[in-house]
This record gives C-alpha cells, structure tokens and sequence, in this order.
C-alpha cells in the first residue's frame, strides 16, 4: 500500500516535473534554441513569489502564480526581443545557447548578491499540507492541485497549437522562418510570444516548486537539469510525451527516495540515462 | 499606362559576387511573363528581389503599380499583393493541407480566390484536406503551394520552377489549372526550365544568362534558334 | 613566425622556471589555478570549438581524475604525481566507454546527456564512504611527499599542463586529425562524403579532451590536497571553462588564452581592488559573454582576427590564390 502511495505521489510530482519542462520545450521545439537560463528564470519567479509574500503576507501564496505569469511573460517578451533574436538570426544554433548561458550566469549571480543564499520557501498555508484520503491512501491536496494545472496548462498549450490561427502561425514559422513571412508573418513576433509563454510556464512551475520546497539561488541548476531531462524524454515536438517523461522521473525519484533516502535523484538520473541509450530520440519524438 | 511590375536596372551583389547586372523588364496586368534561363543565371535572384526575400545588396529600382518594393521586407510585401509559390514547393510539414492553404489568407486580402474556389480549382486538395502536406505526390503538393499562393489574392504571382521534377502529365494538369488563374486576369510570373511549356503560355519572355538579359519581348515573336543562342550565350 | 614561437616557447621556460623563487605561496596557487584552468579551457574547446560537441558535463572527467589520484596514492603508496598521468589515462577510458552511447544523441541531447553522467557520478561519490561520502577526502599520501617542494612541484606541474595543452592542441589541429575535425565541424555530410570518418575524429577529440581535463583536475585537487563530491565534480568548472571559452573565441587556440586572462583578471579585480563580493565578477562575465555573442560571436580573438588581422598561432589555412582567381559561381 505504501508503495502505491509513493507511485501515486510520484506521478504527481511528475507532473510538476513536466511543467518544469513545458516552457523549455517549446522555445526548443519552435526556435531550437536551448535556453541554458530557463533554470534561472523558474527560481527568479519563486524569489519574485516570495518577495510578493512578504509585501503583503496576509494573502495566499497561491494568488500571486498568476500575477507573477504574467509579469515572466513580458520579460521572456522582452528578452526575445532585445537579445535572443539577433543570435537566432545568425542560423547558428550555438550562438543562442551561449548567450542565454551569459543570461543564466548573470541571473543566478545576481540573484545571490539580491537575496542572498539562504534557502527560502512559500508558504501555502493549510492548502499545502492537506490530504484526502482515497481507498485508504493519502495523497495531498496540493499534489493534485498542481496535477490538474499541469495538465491544463499542456492540454491548453496543445490546443492552442491545433486548433487556433496563432497556433498555425507558430507551427509554420517553426518549420519553416524563411518562406512564412511571404505570408505576412514576421518571426521575430512569434519568437517573442513564444519566449514570453515559455517564461510564463516556467514562473507557475518554479511558484508550484516554491510551494513544495526550499530553494535558493543555486536550485536552477538542477531544475534546468530535470527541465532537459523531462524535454529529452518527451522527444522533439512532443509536449505529452514530455509530460509522461516528468512522470517517470518523479515516480523514480520518490521510488529512489523509499529505497536509499540520501541519494533519490540517482534514480531519476539513471533511468533518464537508459532510456536515453535505448531511444536517443526520446520516448515519443520524431527522429529530427 | 505604368506596368504593373516595373524592374529598373536591378543589380545584386552576394558578398563580393555579382549576379544580376543591371536587369531591366516590366509586366502588364493581366499579362504572364516567362523568366527563362540556366541554372545560375539569376531567375531566383530576380524573384527573390521582387517578393522581399533578398539576402543581398541590390541597387536600382523595383515598382509594383509605381511605388518602390525593393528593400522592402517580404512580410510587408505580402500585404502589398506579392505572392510567391516557392521552389521546391517549400510546404509547412507540421500543418495539414488545408492549414496550408489557410496560411495564404493571413494577410486578409479580398478577391476571387477563396478556399471553395481553391478546392474547385484542384479538386483532389479537398480529399486530402486533412492529411498531412507533405504525404501528398509531388504534383498534389505544388498545387497547395499554389492554391496557397492564390488564397492571398496577389496583383503578382511569381511561380519558381513550378514544373520541376513532375511528370509531363501532371505540369500539364498544372498548367491548365494555371490558365484558369490568369482567365481570373491574375499577372503571373513564371520562372521556369521548361522553355517551352512556359513560352507557350506567356506573353512576354524575358531570358537571362549569367545576370544579364540577353533577350526581351512578346512570346511569340522569337525562334526555337533565338531562344536557344540567348540561354546558352552561343 | 617560428622564431617568435621559439622565442616565447623559452621565455615561458624560463618564467615558470624563476617563479617559485620570485612569488609567494598565495601568488603560485592562484598562477596554478590559472595555468591548470587554461589548459581545461583548452580541451573543452578542443570539443566544442572544433568537433561542435558543447560538453555540459566535463566536471565529470575533473572530478574522476582527482578521486582516482586521491584514492590509488594512498591505497598504492604512490606519490601522488606518479599517478597523474594515470588518472588522465582513466579519464580517456571511461570517455571511450561513453562515447557509443553519447554519440548517438545529437547537439543538446549530448550536452544534456553528459550533464546527466556527471551528475550520476556526482551522486555516487556522495555515497561512496570509501572516497569520504559527502564530506570528502584529505590527500592520504601527503606522507610520501617531500612538502618542502610540493607547492613549487605542483606550480611547475601546472605550468607544463598548460604548455602542453596548447601545445598538444596547436600540433593536433595541424595534424591530419586536426584537419579531419574541422572539416567535421564545418560540414559533416561533406566530410563524410570524402572519406573522413566522423565518428573516429569525434572520439579522438572526446578522449584527449577527458585526458586533459583528468589530468588537470587531478593536479588541482593534489595540489590543495583535499576533495570532495561538490568542488569535485562542480558545475562551475564547466561554467568557467565555457565562459573563457566563448569570451575568448571558440574554436580558436589563443582565445582560451585571453578568456582565462580575462577570467581571472575580473576576478581578483573585483575581490581583491574593487573589495566586491565574490559573486559580482561572475555577473561581469556574464555580461561579457552576453556582449559578445551579441557583437562578436567568434570571440574577442575572433574579432581581433577579422578585424585587425592578426594571425597568431594561424592554425587558419588560407586556399592559394589561383583558386580565388576564376569568380567561381557558388
């Protein structure tokens, strides 16, 4: 029973994991640029949770997820506009990465020197600790919570790429940047909104982490790790894919955790690494 | 009356390389103009130049009904009524065929060409409308690279080297359904390898050898010889 | 330009050979760091700058080197620079075992991948009680080392690594390997084409760029005779490797040069003149490497280059005249 449990509560924390990986996923898929700062920018939207917080601490933590998307949303806009896309233009797939490799190094150092290295977390108040309990298992509240934003947040993302204009637009331009702008489309636009949802998905999911555990300037190391490793998974293209990847990374890392409590990661890790072997092109992704 | 499409000794650079050397034709409406010549010879480049697509320097004039278009980006051009139908067909492997289609009509320009009349006009692309573009033969995609091309309702078509690696049976479906476009009074032109097929429609020739034109005028007034001396230079 | 390479071979010689007895202890650790960081920037480069592998894990290789060397010493009773060059060899070892399985995923997927590796390793140091768990492990074999002479040992160590570092690289790239890779680098369906087996080349670069590092790390970590898991196997030591690397021009032997001269320069600028605290150098480098991917992706030598047109050490071979001659159509 208690192995059920964790499985369950794995998944769930896959989810959050997968949500991690949404916003790297598309800048991936769209522009194939691999944003090295998307660690940086999950842990800046937490700092920007927690600074929120203690300005008004009589509001719920959970308030501020949105306002705090929406304000990741103008920077990812923003940063596309100013920086990103000049290195895309270059055709060069190393000159992105590198820059935004500056802009991860700049954040996170900024961010020690601004809030300092002392680990800090949100408080979701009772909401977070509350469980239900369901053919005698508990599971928590907020786990669930998140499972349903996350795949919310994938399903809204999937159908707004099927099944709208905006959607079409941004496919089109991600398979071909050149021969879409003889249809009135330019680019440059559409990489911004893009960046600017990417940044937005990453500022829900680093508040959702925020809510589960500490973090401190550092953490956006390993969330960029789990964020490729969720993305590899997924394959190339496949936001649902990447979705199942989350899962099965957090299923084994709490496995891992039951198992040998000081090293859970290793799990995640390894199993990432084999079936990386077995299928380098990712559980669902087409052979790009 | 001005032409519609006014090329004024356009000249292009790549870097340090020339490949056009002071170009100069026009287009009526309604009219269709063959752009003919060898591989290298500067058709892309002209085309590219004329829809905005440019990646080199260039110098002289292009107008479309007198305002200047050189320089110009192709995503603005797009608006002005430029449509190109893209060697190599260029389709958007994400989208499916009627998705395609749909992406002509951002620009939002009114016409005859609507999607119903784009499906009638290629009737086999309203079968296959959900499938993927690219699952589709080579000659049923050029028709959705057409049908593309249409749904934005241009003054100018250009069409580069609609014909190339299709079946004689299919150019020949494709240019048929051609000739309905330019009864619509559509200025269409067509770069192509295939002398012939293109001269027969046209009214105008242009011909280009190594950036230069080394002939000019109406379709029919020019020998199989001519034609001949001033693609190859001998 | 021999002469002057001569001339500057010599004058290094002779530098490294006078430094022991002109600066203080605090003045060769820090010269140390330098050298040993520069030859590590120089084999990451080897394979990013000329095979196009951009390597997110080659703190893996550092930290591998420095346990093995920490670990065998003492269980040996080696002196421990008897087993420097080993630890390189094992380096290239475990690379040459990794390479079927990391050549198969491609660009991000390799660099994520190998990120994945070091951190696996990472993970298993931390539980390995034998190698200290997560607290580390003090240099055992100090005992079998003359200490009088170990700091000025381990400076002229360092200061050979990096000789050969750019040295090894300089004669690599204009050796036929050398031109193999680079002809991978730039398009590898022609060099496969004409006979370049891609994937020898790649696993060469890969392994020689694990040796390196092995043994560089391994020096490091002698030379302060302690290591442990989280400065082992740090994600900053690739963080610095990249950083010198792109800001000093990818792909090119003297830009690792002015990228670690830049590095450290901000460093000790901002901490010892300035009084700044640590991090705020790091934001510094950050922003350069922003700037100039922004304005000169190729590097501050790479714009040197093109815009001063210097040579340096012209690895670059420039076509014969003729060819250009004809205008050739691309």
């Amino acid at each position: 029973m208690d192995w059920i449990e964790t499985l369950i509560n794995g998944a769930l924390l896959g989810a959050l994991y997968g949500l991690l990986g949404l916003g790297l996923a598309l800048v991936f898929g769209v522009m194939r640029v691999v944003n090295l700062a998307h660690g940086e920018f999950i842990v800046l939207a937490a700092f920007g949770g927690t600074t929120l917080a203690s300005l008004a601490p009589s509001v719920n933590p959970l308030l501020w997820i949105l306002p705090v998307a929406l304000l990741a949303f103008g920077v990812g806009y923003l940063l596309q506009a100013t920086l990103v896309n000049r290195t895309v233009r270059s055709g060069d797939p190393l000159i992105p990465l590198l820059l935004t490799f500056g802009v991860g190094v700049v954040l996170r150092n900024l961010m020690v020197e601004v809030f300092g290295t002392d680990p800090r977390a949100l408080d979701g108040g009772a909401f977070t600790q509350a469980g239900i309990e369901f053919l005698g298992l508990r599971v928590g509240v907020f786990p669930i919570t998140v499972l349903f934003l996350a795949a919310a947040m994938f399903g809204g993302l999937q159908w707004l790429l099927a099944h709208t204009e905006w959607g079409r637009i941004v496919r089109a331009t991600s398979d071909n940047a050149r021969i879409v702008r003889l249809m009135g489309v330019r680019p440059d636009r559409v990489y911004n909104t893009v960046m600017g949802l990417a940044l937005a998905f990453a500022a829900v999911a680093g508040m959702l982490l925020a809510l589960r555990s500490s973090f401190n300037p550092y953490s956006g190391v390993e969330r960029l790790l789990v964020a490729f490793e969720v993305v590899i998974l997924g394959g190339l293209g496949s936001f649902w894919g990447a979705f199942a990847g989350g899962i099965m990374l957090g299923i084994a890392q709490l496995l891992g955790q039951k198992f040998d409590s000081n090293a859970a990661a290793l799990y995640a890790h390894l199993l990432f690494f084999v079936i990386l072997v077995i299928r380098p092109t990712g559980l669902a992704g087409r052979a790009s | 009356m001005a032409a519609l499409l006014e090329i004024d000794d356009l000249q292009v650079w790549y870097g340090d390389l020339q490949a056009l050397y002071g170009v100069s034709t026009a287009l009526d409406e309604g009219r269709v103009l063959a752009l003919i010549g060898a591989n290298g010879a500067g058709k892309s480049t002209l085309l590219s130049a004329v829809c905005g697509l440019l990646e080199g320097r260039a110098e002289g004039a292009v107008r479309l009904q007198g305002a200047p278009l050189l320089g110009r980006p192709a995503e603005a051009l797009a608006y002005e009524g430029i449509a190109l139908v893209p060697e190599g067909r260029m389709l958007f492997p994400s989208l499916s065929v009627e998705e395609n289609l749909r992406m002509g009509m951002l620009t939002r320009r009114a016409g005859h060409w609507t999607l119903q009349r784009v499906y009638e006009l290629f009737p086999v692309l309203q079968e296959f409308r959900t499938r993927p573009a690219t699952a589709l033969s080579g000659g049923q995609q050029q028709m959705v690279a057409i049908g593309r091309a249409l749904l934005a309702n241009p003054r100018l078509l250009l069409c580069d080297e609609i014909s190339l690696g299709l079946a004689p049976v299919i150019v020949r479906q494709i240019y048929e359904s051609l000739q309905q476009v330019r009864a619509q009074g559509m200025a269409i032109v067509l770069v192509e390898q295939d002398v012939q097929r293109a001269c027969r429609m046209a009214d105008a020739v242009c011909c280009l050898l190594k950036g230069r034109v080394t002939l000019q005028g109406k379709a029919d007034a020019f020998d199989h010889a001519r034609i001949a001396q001033a693609y190859f230079g001998h | 330009m021999k002469a002057l390479g001569l001339v500057l071979l010599a004058l290094y010689l002779a530098a490294a050979a006078a430094v022991p007895s002109l600066l203080d202890a605090g003045w060769m650790t820090l010269l140390s760091e330098v050298l040993l960081m520069l030859a590590m920037a120089q084999m990451w480069n080897l394979l990013a700058g000329y095979t196009g592998l951009v390597s997110l894990g080659h703190q893996a290789f550092i930290g591998i080197g420095a346990y093995f060397v920490f670990y065998f010493s003492d269980r040996l009773e080696l002196h421990p620079f008897l087993l420097l060059p080993v630890a390189g060899i094992v380096c290239a070892l475990v690379a040459a075992l990794l390479a079927p399985l990391l050549f198969r995923l491609r660009d991000a997927y390799f660099s994520v991948g190998i990120w994945v590796f070091a951190e696996i390793v990472y993970l298993l140091a931390t539980k390995t009680r034998e190698l200290g768990a997560t607290s580390g492990v003090a240099l055992k074999s100090m005992r079998l080392v003359d200490t009088e002479t170990f700091s000025r040992d381990t400076f002229w160590i360092a200061a050979l690594l990096a000789l050969l570092a750019v040295g090894g690289v300089y004669a690599l790239i204009r050796s036929r390997l050398g031109l193999g890779l680079m002809a991978v680098r730039d398009n590898e369906l022609a060099a496969t084409s004409i006979g370049i087996d891609v994937w020898r080349n790649r696993f060469a670069a890969f392994t020689i760029s694990a040796f390196g590092c092995g043994i560089a790390g391994a020096t490091y970590f002698t030379g302060s005779m302690f290591v442990s898991p989280e400065a082992g196997f740090d994600i900053n030591w690739v963080v610095g490797m990249m950083s010198i690397v792109i800001i000093g021009g990818i792909g090119t032997i003297e830009g690792p040069i002015i990228g670690t001269l830049l590095y450290f320069g901000l460093r000790e600028g901002f901490t010892a003149w300035a009084g700044v605290s640590g991090s705020w150098y790091l934001v510094a480098m950050g922003l350069v490497a922003i700037a100039v991917m922004l304005v000169a992706p190729r590097g501050l030598w790479g714009w040197v280059r093109e815009h001063w047109g210097w040579e340096g050490f012209s690895e670059r071979r420039t076509p014969p005249a003729t060819l250009l001659a004809d205008g050739g159509q691309p």
